[in-house]
């Protein structure tokens, strides 16, 4: 337990002691307590903002801390909206058909994870054709989806409905709670906290390092002994699962999926997010995840048919003024005056907290 | 609120309320007009008291969603144009002419036309004669083109209040129409939802609509077959233009029919219609060809065309990527006659393209601006005034005009924005004199009867219309029972659910 | 699912049709390489030479149909139009390469997402100046008859222009000192450096070459298009799996033989089965190769003559 608690505090990311830990407290805090003033709409827009944040958090751990970067995990997150729509609207009428639901979801869009990156990672092809050949995965698949509007493209009950979507896709449902409005929020907050501490433990953890050790340098990690091949598939499942975990939760909130929520568009945001927060860190990618979620929505629902420019000018900015992200570079420029505050106030020893 | 807002003419032209005037012949059913006038005469009495207590300064809101960027905004920036001009005339103090007709038909027109309709045959007033649709036949209908459309509605705004047009950017997102429809719903609560341009941002917000027992227009064409007890269907379906223009193309240019279809929802199903209606048109689709949205290069489907030999193409294109098959068909030097329900009356093609990749196309509309009629092109002149430099004035834009009027109408009626009141008087069943021609809102099946006419184009890529039918019900609904007034139901039914379509495959 | 009733393309009265359809296979063979490498051409340029992935190059396709159709609707004749929109596409990328892409050499990924949100500026951007479409041009030349079918001059035409530029790149970079400072550019920045080589200069010129081959393609091709501000998303799929099968080791010559290969799997397959077939064939084909040859086509080339690849 200490050993945990210790590798959550550890270095690769933002934030350390008990500081800043008092306020990620206060912070999830403020999140909990938050339907208590909203309406049931803020609360279920609040809850958009958030179910994005799984699938970032993988991407920054596939490309800011393995330095792969996959153009195409809304696939994934695609793979996991239908197949929990598929099975869970097949079993609506049993007990426990949703968490059916949940499971294969997450199980499909892993196993076609590791199936997509054996292609990937045991071909070993050049680190630019990742982003490239994973693009072309999303594509293919919302193409394919896009043409399954006949009457014949069902699976048992359930339509897949083409271009349009599938529709009516169930929320989930355990025992007699069904997860909607409000409770839908706090099961958005408690997934986006459960993943990020878990991500955080594990990139500090061995396998963080090895992954980390590949993203400097694949030949030197090799020829200490790893499987890179592997290391790397790894991390892709796991980040695919995760996109998986947004998926999931995007169908239980709007119900519904369309072929679009793999195009082009929908594509590039992940990696929009990913690169304006600072990929090398979990929780700048967060912030930044939920800031430009509620920014497009902001823009648009404005009627400003400006929207994509400013998104477009905020990425050219931020890659060429801020290239490690916009959250973690204002994170770190904090971090390090504290330090310097403090290492200048307590000379004897080294200001780290945790280690 | 007047008489003349519920018995609407060019004011000071008819008398109202003369039930059994107009049906002095010709293909009425007496019954129905005079059931459709009692409905108005207690619509007067209904509404009267009601005035006297609405007079709150909080403005009436139409929500209104549409994609004024990304790939869509070439159709939706004329829409939310339309609606701008729509909110502008009922805040300034007018209103369509029309009112409710109850269970209504053809006949109903006479209600408000200066002239009755009369049964006529042989050479009659040159613009009125119009042929009955099909083989050339004995009787020809005249019917009356109310001048003045726009007449004013006794108030400026609704029910004292003024009208507001709130309208949001889809982005041709459907995530991000979601979000907007909740927004609208939940936290503007609009009064009205006017919004939807392909039918897959239809299906996006319909779930979140029924939710929340949102008053709902789909002002768009689409496919056919949306049953749902809050939705409101006003564009054209498959049977008022599918049909039509079939039904011209085999008997002037032969049987042999080729479909090129945009491989998704609404070409699979209108490509079955086509395929399903060639026989009973003595017809025959000797050739079919699906090529994905994405796809813009068309050298092979060039190639099958030629082989089969049609006497006729139906294009059933959807997108800017599918439109380049029109330019790439011309240089290839294919130049069959072309049928098609989706292309010029939206995305103005032939307007865009270089003749001749547009000549010899045909469709069956039920607007564009080029229609001769005074009453359309009034219409047009205000749209350009107000917004001057617009390329196009659309089908999709002209719906979304007429239905927003429709609505101020229902709520002046009726006296109230309660959206279950305004919902049962729009069941009532609606004629409204839109820019096309007399629209009649069906209250069972929630879509709308439209003035078809089959626009074709020259060399030049000029239209004509060349064929009118003053009025096709939108009756595919009706056959499967469909009555929502009765039976409330939300789903959307497809051609495999009617025994008929599937004889065909 | 696609199409109930097919076509059987072998039907035929008699011997005398073989002609004619051979040639519509051709031709249909023809403008399926032509489309995948001009749309291919400006990327190839870019990546090959300086491993940037320009997700803006649908973006540059759609200036120079933009540039072109304004010149055409001013009485420019459509070539002189074409070749105008290489040079102003051209001076649009060498600007941008000075202002931004330049911060981004040695860092590719940075570079691609740069490029997308300079794709996204550019599409959106034309739409809110120039509105939702631009006028078209006409598509020159008419179409000659062989049997029932008929070709468009226009794209014979484009198939011997794909020809003429793919032989001139390789001219350039052949043949010219420009040519031979970008290849030892490419192949060693820092050597290439000492010995005296602007490298900043030619990354410079290779950019705004990429750029302006983009514009010339979006031009050649703008008459076959509606132009409109998104026309530039449908050349980016085709664009990427053709110079992803084609691979770096030699890139004109990876895009040749892999815009070849890709339309010999297209074409038969969309002939018989469908042009969504087809499209899914061209996808498929693009994994597998580069399971079985992660370097792309141009590396077996490379396999077979080592000595000369480069």
């Amino acid at each position: 337990m200490m050993r945990m608690l210790q590798l959550l505090n550890g270095p690769h990311d933002l934030g350390r002691g008990r500081g800043f830990w008092s306020g990620m407290v206060l912070l999830a805090a403020a999140f909990l307590a938050y339907p208590t003033i909203a309406s049931s709409f803020s609360a279920t827009n609040v809850a958009y903002y958030l179910l994005n944040i799984p699938m970032a958090l993988g991407l920054s751990l596939l490309w800011g801390y393995g330095g792969v970067l996959s153009f195409g995990q809304v696939a994934f997150y695609g793979i996991a909206g239908y197949t929990y729509g598929i099975v869970a609207g097949n079993l609506q009428d049993f007990a426990w058909g949703t968490e059916a639901g949940v499971l294969a979801a997450l199980l499909a869009a892993g196993l076609s994870a590791a199936a997509f990156g054996y292609f990937l990672f045991y071909g070993r092809v050049a680190a630019w054709i990742v982003p490239i050949l994973t693009l072309v995965l999303a594509l293919l698949l919302a193409t394919f989806l896009g043409l399954t509007a006949g009457y014949q493209w069902r699976v048992g009950d359930i339509q897949l409905g083409g271009y349009n979507g599938m529709t009516g896709i169930p929320a989930l449902q355990i025992g007699g709670l069904t997860f909607q409005d409000y409770a839908f929020f706090y099961l958005v907050v408690a997934i986006v906290a459960i993943c990020y501490v878990a991500l955080r433990i594990w990139v500090n953890a061995h396998r963080g390092q090895v992954l980390m050790a590949i993203r400097e340098d694949v030949l030197r990690t090799e020829l200490l002994g790893y499987d890179v091949r592997l290391e790397q598939l790894r991390v892709f499942v796991i980040a695919s699962v995760l996109a998986g975990v947004s998926g999931l939760l995007y169908v239980q909130w709007g119900n519904y999926i369309t072929p679009s929520a793999m195009g082009l568009q929908q594509a590039a945001l992940p990696v929009i997010w990913v690169a304006v927060g600072g990929r090398d860190s979990l929780l700048a990618v967060a912030i930044a995840t939920f800031l430009l979620n509620q920014l497009t929505y902001i823009l648009s629902s404005g009627g400003n048919q400006s929207a994509l420019v400013i998104v477009g000018a905020l990425l050219v900015a931020v890659m060429m003024f801020a290239p490690e992200g916009i959250i973690a570079g204002l994170g770190r420029l904090h971090w390090l005056h504290w330090l310097r505050a403090r290492r200048r106030a307590v000379p004897s020893g080294p200001a780290s907290s945790g280690k | 609120m007047t008489d003349s807002e519920n018995f609407p003419a060019s004011p000071g032209e008819i008398e109202p309320a003369q039930p059994s005037a107009p049906c002095s012949g010709g293909p009425t059913r007496r019954g129905l007009i005079q059931g459709a006038a009692g409905i108005a005469a207690a619509g007067v009495v209904l509404a009267r008291p009601n005035i006297v207590r609405a007079a709150s300064e909080t403005p009436v809101k139409v929500g209104f969603i549409e994609d004024e960027s990304g790939n869509l905004s070439i159709y939706g920036i004329q829409k939310l144009h339309a609606a701008r001009l729509a909110v502008q005339e009922i805040n300034d103090g007018y209103t369509l002419a029309g009112g409710p007709v109850g269970s209504g038909c053809l006949g109903t027109m006479g209600l408000y036309s200066p002239t009755p309709p009369t049964l006529t045959s042989g050479p009659g007033a040159k613009l009125n004669i119009i042929n009955d649709g099909g083989t050339p036949s004995e009787h020809a209908i005249v019917t009356a083109d109310t001048e003045e459309i726009l007449i004013p509605s006794g108030e400026k705004g609704l029910l004292g209040r003024p009208v507001d047009l709130v309208s949001s950017d889809g982005q041709s997102n459907n995530t991000l129409w979601q979000q907007l429809a909740r927004r609208m719903i939940q936290q503007d609560k609009v009064d009205v939802l006017v919004a939807g341009f392909a039918s897959a941002e239809r299906e996006a917000i319909r779930p979140i609509v029924d939710q929340r027992k949102q008053l709902y227009f789909y002002t768009n064409q689409y496919e056919g077959g949306v049953a749902d007890g809050y939705t409101f269907c006003t564009g054209a379906v498959c049977e008022q233009q599918v049909i039509p223009v079939m039904q011209y193309m085999v008997e002037k240019f032969g049987p042999k029919i080729f479909t090129i279809a945009a491989n998704y929802n609404f070409g699979q199903l209108t490509a079955a219609w086509v395929r399903s209606f060639a026989p009973v048109l003595k017809a025959k689709v000797i050739g079919e060809e699906f090529p994905p949205l994405e796809v813009s290069e068309f050298s092979s489907v060039i190639a099958k065309v030629q082989a089969a030999k049609p006497d006729w193409v139906m294009t059933l294109l959807v997108g800017q990527n599918q439109s380049n098959y029109y330019p790439q068909a011309a240089a290839a030097g294919l130049h069959l006659p072309m049928a098609s329900t989706v292309n010029m009356a939206q995305g103005y093609e032939h307007k865009r393209f270089t003749p001749p990749s547009l000549a010899n196309m045909h469709n069956a509309v039920n607007y564009m601006q080029e229609i001769p009629t005074k009453r359309n092109q009034d219409f047009v002149a205000r749209f350009y005034k107000m917004f001057p430099n617009d390329p196009y004035l659309g089908q999709m834009a002209q719906n979304t005009y007429f239905t927003i009027h429709l609505y101020a109408k229902a709520v002046r009626l009726i006296g109230t924005t309660d959206q279950e009141k305004v919902r049962r008087t729009l069941e009532a069943g609606w004629a409204i004199e839109a820019p096309e021609g007399t629209v009649f809102l069906e209250p069972a099946t929630h879509h709308a009867s439209h003035y078809i006419r089959l626009a074709a184009t020259d060399e030049k890529q000029q239209i004509s219309f060349v064929r009118e039918w003053p009025m096709i019900e939108a009756w595919w609904l009706q056959r499967l029972g469909v009555n929502l007034v009765r039976h409330p139901e939300h789903k959307q039914y497809t051609p495999q659910e009617d025994p008929f379509f599937k004889m065909f495959g | 699912m696609s199409g109930s009733e097919r076509i059987p393309l072998s039907r035929r009265e008699g011997g005398s049709k073989v002609l004619p359809e051979l040639a519509s296979i051709l031709y249909q063979f023809g403008t399926n390489a032509a489309f995948l490498l001009l749309s291919a051409l400006g990327l190839i340029v870019i990546l090959g030479m300086m491993n940037i992935i320009n997700l803006a190059h649908g973006e540059f396709m759609m200036l120079g149909a933009y540039v072109a159709s304004f010149a055409v609707h001013r009485g420019i004749p459509f070539p002189l139009a074409v070749i105008l929109a290489f040079f102003a596409t051209g001076a649009f990328g060498i600007v941008l390469e000075r202002l931004v892409i330049r911060r981004f050499y040695g860092r590719e990924l940075g570079a691609l997402v740069t490029t997308w949100g300079i794709s996204l500026i550019l599409a959106q951007g034309a739409l809110l100046l120039f509105g939702p479409y631009m006028p078209p041009i006409p598509i020159p030349g008419g179409a000659v008859s062989e049997g029932v079918f008929s070709f468009s001059v226009y794209w014979l035409i484009l198939i011997g222009i794909s020809i003429v530029l793919v032989v001139a790149l390789t001219l350039v970079y052949r043949a010219t000192p420009f040519g031979l400072q970008a290849r030892a550019t490419m192949q060693n920045p820092s050597i290439a450096r000492s010995l005296g080589i602007r490298t900043g200069r030619v990354y410079m010129l290779t950019f705004g070459l990429g750029a302006g081959l983009a514009g010339l393609s979006g031009a050649l091709l703008a008459p076959a298009t509606s132009i409109a501000p998104f026309m530039g998303q449908q050349f980016v799929a085709p664009a990427f799996i053709t110079v992803v099968v084609g691979g770096g080791a030699n890139v004109i010559a990876g895009a040749v033989g892999s815009s070849t290969f890709l339309s010999l799997i297209e074409t038969p397959v969309s002939l018989t089965l469908g042009t969504f077939y087809g499209t899914m064939a061209l996808l498929v084909m693009a994994l597998l190769i580069i399971r079985v040859l992660p370097a792309g086509i141009s590396s077996l080339g490379a396999r077979l003559r080592p000595a000369v690849a480069r």
